[in-house]
């Protein structure tokens, strides 16, 4: 088997052992959704317009936990060691990793939208197209992420360190999924929704290729 | 249209000694820390290392 | 230099980057004299448009900082060495400094111009995520305590952070542009050139030696940091 297979194997093991945690995280965003809609107040036309960006800034917040959970197993009993002295190169642990985070945030995203409909009466028809962006806003967030979070995992300060680590890079990924989200939700007369989706596309590309090329610089010792 | 040498934006002096003087109070500021960060590093190595030399 | 036997960086001595700092002084002293005093007024901006001759050479000399951090992260990662672990260090510290000195002439130079103090502006937004982002290595270098990685690490993150600056600035340039069509202040006509040249050199002159003169700060730190060997007893040192 592929050690990048056995790796995501192992990663999706690990979430489906500890699933209690994901519903977590899912609580954790839906509550941010709430609280978003009481920073605006009841007025559903101003609620719908911003129902996109509620909701991918749910996603990122809840992404650190994501993130920051992923390497909580490596990190006890110094299993992070064990592993690298596997003959698997760190880069198939990053990529199983980042899959499985991947995964992760999509779920999270795709259990956050009803709460979207609901509170801000902003559902969409086009439910392939909103589960296109959700599954590339993810991975935007996933691949970066999943690198910092292993760095931040052996650092001090790591809760501070990976948001702040994290935020200024996605910012391209924050646009482009809010913009094509909520032209999916508020109509998109001039077909903007492309373009968007293919510099979010871009975007995954560019840091999946990068982060993975750049890990083993971050576990070697 | 405008003539010529009169802005459509009257005055404005403020803004541009604001920004001057941020620029020198940052500028000037930021080389003077790195100058006695410098000088303090200096120090405590000739400090450091004094006793081993001859 | 490093040696197989001592492997600490030995910063360089001389006084070339203070040098360099007062020759950067000076020459911003004269361009922006002349900037302020003597140059014309913009028939359009009117005497607003005197803050381009510290905004522009601002703006070239943060993206040279930060090009110039981009560069030590590739070679300390590719080729290691702690002098460009330093360097990496300085020229981040001094790009963030200059990249927040830009924002805030870019909000002083956007109130007068279009009544709000922050326009979007796709440049301006992209140095502040820039800003942010490389502040944030800055964060991380103090909380990482093993020099090896946080050598290693910083270089990571500076090189990913680099990488994200053109899709930054990408992305909020298209974003911007559904909303409003403004110029930005990038043009400069003719008559405006020396001034503007004189600060552009200025402030390079004055970058490079704080670059320089940061960067044996940093290694001074290092040294310590990788630790002198312990002091023999003075009678033992006979043989050294």
């Amino acid at each position: 088997m592929s050690p990048v297979v056995a790796a995501i194997r192992k990663d999706l093991l690990l979430q489906w052992r500890t699933r209690a945690q994901v519903l977590a995280i899912f609580v954790f965003g839906a509550s941010a959704l709430l609280l978003f809609s009481f920073a605006i107040g009841p007025d559903a036309e101003a609620l719908r317009l911003h129902a996109a960006g509620f909701l991918w800034l749910a996603l990122l917040l809840s992404s650190t936990l994501t993130l920051a959970e992923s390497f909580q197993s490596e990190m006890e009993q110094r299993a992070f060691e064990g592993l690298l002295l596997l003959p698997a190169s760190p880069r198939a642990l990053y990529y199983g990793k980042a899959i499985a985070n991947w995964l992760q945030l999509t779920l999270v995203g795709a259990g956050l939208v009803p709460f979207m409909v609901v509170l801000y009466d902003a559902g969409t028809t086009r439910l392939l197209g909103l589960a296109g962006i959700l599954v590339l806003g993810a991975a935007g967030l996933s691949a970066p992420g999943t690198l910092y979070a292993a760095m931040t995992a052996q650092a001090r300060a790591r809760q501070t360190l990976l948001p702040l680590l994290l935020f200024p890079l996605v910012v391209p990924v924050l646009l482009s999924a809010v913009k094509a989200t909520s032209l999916l939700i508020l109509g998109d007369p001039m077909g903007q929704l492309r373009p968007w989706t293919l510099l979010l596309a871009c975007f995954d590309l560019i840091h999946w290729a990068l982060c993975g090329l750049l890990f083993d610089r971050v576990v070697e010792d | 249209m405008p003539g010529m040498g009169v802005g459509v934006i009257e005055g404005g002096w403020e803004f541009v000694w604001t920004a001057y003087g941020v620029s020198a109070a940052i500028l000037v500021g930021y080389a003077v820390s790195v100058h006695v960060r410098y000088r303090a590093e200096r120090a405590r190595r000739r400090r450091e290392e004094a006793p081993q030399g001859a | 230099m490093e040696s197989a036997v001592d492997p600490r960086p030995t910063p360089a001595e001389g006084s070339i980057p203070y040098l360099l700092i007062g020759l950067g002084l000076a020459l911003l002293l004269w361009g922006s004299g002349w900037g302020l005093f003597v140059a014309p007024q913009e028939s359009y901006m009117g005497d607003v448009q005197r803050i381009m001759y510290v905004h522009v050479p601002t703006a070239w000399n943060a993206m040279l900082a930060l090009t110039f951090a981009f560069a030590c992260a590739m070679v300390s990662l590719l080729r290691g060495g702690w002098k460009w672990d330093a360097r990496l260090e300085a020229a981040m510290e001094v790009g963030v400094t200059l990249a927040v000195l830009l924002c805030i002439q870019g909000s002083l130079w956007a109130k007068p111009t279009w009544g709000v103090w922050w326009d979007w502006d796709p440049r301006l937004t992209t140095t502040a995520v820039m800003v942010f982002a490389f502040a944030a290595i800055l964060a991380l270098r103090r909380f990482v305590d093993d020099p090896v990685r946080r050598a290693a690490w910083s270089a990571v993150a500076a090189i990913i952070a680099f990488a994200d600056v053109p899709i930054v600035y990408f992305s909020v340039r298209w974003w911007n542009s559904l909303h409003q069509l403004q110029s930005s202040p990038e043009t400069v006509s003719r008559a405006f050139h020396w001034p503007l040249r004189i600060n552009a050199f200025g402030v390079l002159f004055l970058m490079s030696g704080l670059i320089a003169l940061r960067a044996r700060v940093a290694e001074l730190r290092l040294r310590d940091e990788l630790g002198p060997p312990l002091p023999l007893p003075a009678a033992a040192q006979g043989g050294l």
